[in-house]
């Protein structure tokens, strides 16, 4: 059996990078008193995946931990296990239990869902081209991986922008782009293609995960649900 | 407001999570529940603060205590205290984030010489006056202890009140004292005084200082009636009665000791003379097997930690190890909790403890030989033979470990250039042992990782009337070591003399380098035990400034009889023993531990001391 874990990685700790966040769920694991799965081998440890990691200094609302149980328990004693047991930080809002067989959820990913509070400087200028980016079919960017520099067209990969508010200002965005590995789009990347579109200077912007989408039945769904 | 201005910094400093709080296990209080709100401070980055055993144990019994509550101060690194003075956001606690200058009590841990200039930035950084003249009950009672409490004269005008010796009840009856004073209104000077009547409390600005011509110290005397003469250290009798945190906080980032450290013993009697620890934190206290299971286990509950530590000045000499070692295995082996045995003493009888954490994980063995010749080890009283690190390393080869470091030390009193040799002749000696163990038995991939630190004399040792090696004979000696070590197979370390050679001033200071070292602060000063910090160039200059020479601190034979600045403490170590110590030094000669027979060190003085010995 499996545990999904959906939890918080609130603002405070908004900085800690992916080996900070594994070390702390591993610890937390190991309090639980839960029936956690270790790998076998020389310096054992617990078969745990995150559906997606999350860049330092970026915060979430519903990440999503996939852990390998060796008993039987339920979603309620997982979830009071837990949070028992989780920094408030960290707080843990929904557990699943599924079977070994279901698949791995970061197969599973499709999109993520970002918003975006864009202060000060060039803001409204941003907010005021967003209706004509979206109407290009074409927005080249240049994406950098590990191995190369690529121009891409990363207008399929947004999938929403919208403007919540806007004002004195100030704005908040909603944003929705792909995250499969063929086509990953980072909001970073998507900030600057706009801001440069915009002609704009990026302004002050705080960035939050507010969610991290699969498919089902043609619709997207958060991934815990699938 | 202020919580808000520090976050906004977090963005733009290296490794913020050392500031942000939030970990599991942080206590937090409402402030308004408590009479006391107790600041401690480690002068050092987070990941070095959060490794320290005693911190973590006062943070909890201050903790436990429902009219007090104590929170982190630590030091923001480099690129964090500048962005604070230019945002002019003040120093502030980890929990709460709350200024450091608001709190009642203000404690500092003195764990090393180097970390004296983050004192002072800790209290500019704070807001709160360097001096304690100066300081009004607007500001709180600043409160240092630690090992180099026993020497506190240099930081004399910077500190309200030293807590010397074991810090577990003392702590506690310093806080007694401020809050009484604080719901009696009386005057801050009262309160300083009375602190001073307490045990192990010495309160510099109750003292007076004069000196000889010659430099030397010419008497040292309280200026008030009832402010003791002498001031005794603490001393907790009990090791199994005294309080140990059964929960510590668990950090987001790598700590430098990232694992549960649980203290098996304190103090040590085997009379390393050049070892300062050995003399101040005797006598020998151990706890039960059945206490330190208890804690093992409620501590691997509430930390969810992978490994523990066995910790202690000499873990070896723990009378029960093997049966202790053997049952943390077997509790928490299906738990994958590793056991780490970190100062393994080889004359030890350790083979089948080593069998047992072998199972887990081969980590890499180290031996502290301090000295390259059996004469020389001799005279600094180590009780190790070349025959005791042959047998032990010839057992670990065959036994698959593969990695091994050697410790030592030079610029020993009495040492010539044969006891440099010997340390090469030893390394040689255990890298041809592992050529010798055949092919299909050891494991591959040698390391004999040997390191070479020059020697400080520090107080309360036999050796605190020797002067240390100049700088040039420490430079000439590391070229002659960097010679003879090109071994293949051994990586030679070494470290710099300019920041022993400082240490040896801070370590036997007096009154007067206090002034120094506000002006090497003052030029800007700091992180002095971190290599890409330090400036030895402002440090002399400082001592030029001042017009203090180093070399009087450092590099002076003192004479018998001559009064040093530390005279006022009673370590528990007689100066009659320390002196005897010496001259059995010069002599070469050893003295057993003082478990095979009382050596009259002097604390048998002590109530509850030596106890069943």
């Amino acid at each position: 059996m499996r545990m999904l874990l959906q939890f918080q990685k609130g603002d405070i700790i908004r900085h800690l990078g992916l080996l900070d966040l594994q070390r702390t769920m591993q610890r937390a694991l190991r309090r639980s008193g839960l029936p956690i799965r270790y790998s076998n081998g020389f310096n054992p440890h617990i078969v745990m995946s995150f559906a997606s990691a999350l860049s330092s200094g970026i915060p979430g609302d519903a990440e999503l931990l996939d852990i390998s149980l060796s008993g039987e328990v339920t979603e309620e004693e997982c979830l009071e296990a837990m949070n028992r047991v989780l920094p408030p930080a960290l707080a843990a809002s929904r557990v699943r239990i599924v079977e070994d067989a279901f698949p791995k959820v970061t197969a599973q990913l499709r999109q993520a869902e970002y918003r975006i509070r864009l202060r000060g400087g060039d803001t409204m200028k941003i907010v005021a081209v967003i209706p004509a980016f979206l109407e290009e079919s074409e927005i080249m960017a240049l994406r950098k991986s590990k191995r190369a520099e690529t121009m891409v067209n990363i207008r399929p990969m947004i999938h929403k922008l919208a403007v919540e508010q806007s004002g004195e200002g100030e704005a908040v965005l909603t944003v929705r782009v792909s995250f499969v590995e063929a086509a990953t789009l980072k909001p970073e990347l998507l900030l600057e293609t706009l801001c440069a579109y915009a002609g704009a200077q990026r302004p002050a912007c705080e960035i939050r995960r507010t969610a991290l989408l699969g498919e089902k039945d043609g619709r997207m769904i958060p991934l815990i649900d699938l | 407001m202020l919580k808000e201005q520090i976050d906004a910094l977090l963005d733009r400093v290296q490794k913020p999570a050392r500031y942000i709080g939030g970990e599991m296990n942080a206590v937090i209080k409402d402030p308004s529940s408590v009479a006391i709100r107790y600041a401690f401070a480690f002068p050092d980055v987070y990941e070095v603060g959060m490794s320290h055993l005693g911190s973590r144990i006062l943070y909890d019994i201050i903790n436990k205590r429902e009219d007090a509550l104590c929170e982190r101060v630590f030091m923001p690194w480099v690129d964090m205290a500048d962005l604070m003075r230019e945002t002019g956001v003040p120093l502030f606690s980890i929990e709460s984030r709350s200024p450091v200058a608001g709190f009642d009590m203000l404690g500092i841990t003195l764990q090393y010489e180097m970390s004296y200039t983050n004192i002072l930035e800790i209290l500019s950084l704070s807001g709160i006056p360097l001096h304690s003249e100066d300081r009004t009950w607007d500001h709180p009672i600043v409160i240092a202890g630690g090992p180099c409490a026993f020497n506190p004269e240099p930081l004399y005008r910077f500190i309200d009140a030293f807590s010397i010796g074991d810090g577990e009840i003392s702590t506690l009856e310093t806080i007694d004292v401020v809050k009484a004073c604080k719901q009696e209104g009386v005057s801050r000077q009262e309160c300083l005084r009375r602190l001073s009547r307490l045990r192990g409390v010495y309160v510099p600005i109750l003292y007076e200082a004069r000196y000889h011509e010659d430099g030397t110290l010419a008497s040292f005397e309280p200026t008030q009636e009832g402010v003791p003469r002498t001031v005794v250290k603490n001393m907790v009798a009990d090791l199994d009665k005294a309080a140990y945190p059964e929960s510590v906080i668990v950090p987001f980032m790598e700590i430098v000791h990232d694992r549960i450290n649980i203290e098996v013993l304190r103090g040590c009697t085997r009379g390393c003379r050049f070892c300062q620890a050995g003399m101040i934190y005797r006598p020998v206290r151990e706890r039960s097997v059945e206490r330190l299971l208890d804690l093992a286990q409620k501590l691997v509950d509430e930390t969810g930690y992978e490994e523990i530590t066995l910790s202690s000045l000499s873990t070896g000499d723990y009378s029960c190890l093997p049966q202790l070692a053997h049952e943390l295995m077997e509790r928490f082996s299906e738990k994958r909790v590793a056991l780490s045995l970190p100062s393994l003493r080889l004359d030890s009888e350790l083979k089948e403890t080593l069998e047992e954490t072998q199972k887990v994980r081969k980590t890499s063995l180290t031996y502290a030989m301090e000295a390259g010749t059996q004469r020389l080890r001799d005279v600094i009283n180590k009780g190790i033979t070349e025959e005791d690190l042959m047998s032990s390393v010839t057992d670990a080869f065959a036994g698959g470990w593969s990695s091994i470091k050697l410790y030592f030390m030079f610029g020993l009193p009495t040492e010539t250039y044969e006891d440099l040799d010997g340390i090469a002749d030893l390394a040689q000696k255990v890298v041809r042992q592992y050529f010798e163990t055949p092919r299909n038995v050891r494991a591959r991939g040698l390391r004999v990782n040997c390191s070479a630190s020059c020697f400080v004399p520090k107080p309360f040792t036999p050796f605190q009337w020797e002067p240390q090696d100049t700088i040039e004979q420490f430079e000439e000696k590391q070229r002659h070591l960097c010679q003879i070590m090109h071994i293949k197979g051994v990586e030679f370390n070494w470290h710099e003399p300019q920041v022993s050679f400082l240490e040896a001033v801070f370590a036997r200071g007096d009154r007067r380098v206090a002034d120094v070292l506000e002006k090497a602060w003052s030029l800007g000063c700091r992180f002095d035990g971190w290599s890409d910090q330090f400036s030895f160039e402002k440090w002399m200059q400082a001592f030029e400034l001042c017009g203090v020479d180093p070399a009087f601190y450092a590099n002076r034979r003192r004479e018998k009889g001559e009064l040093l600045p530390w005279a006022f403490i009673d370590a528990g170590v007689t100066e009659a023993y320390l002196w005897r110590e010496r001259e059995r030094a010069m002599r070469a000669v050893t003295t057993p531990d003082c478990r095979k027979g009382c050596q009259g060190c002097g604390l048998k003085r002590f109530e509850g001391a030596c106890e069943g010995r």
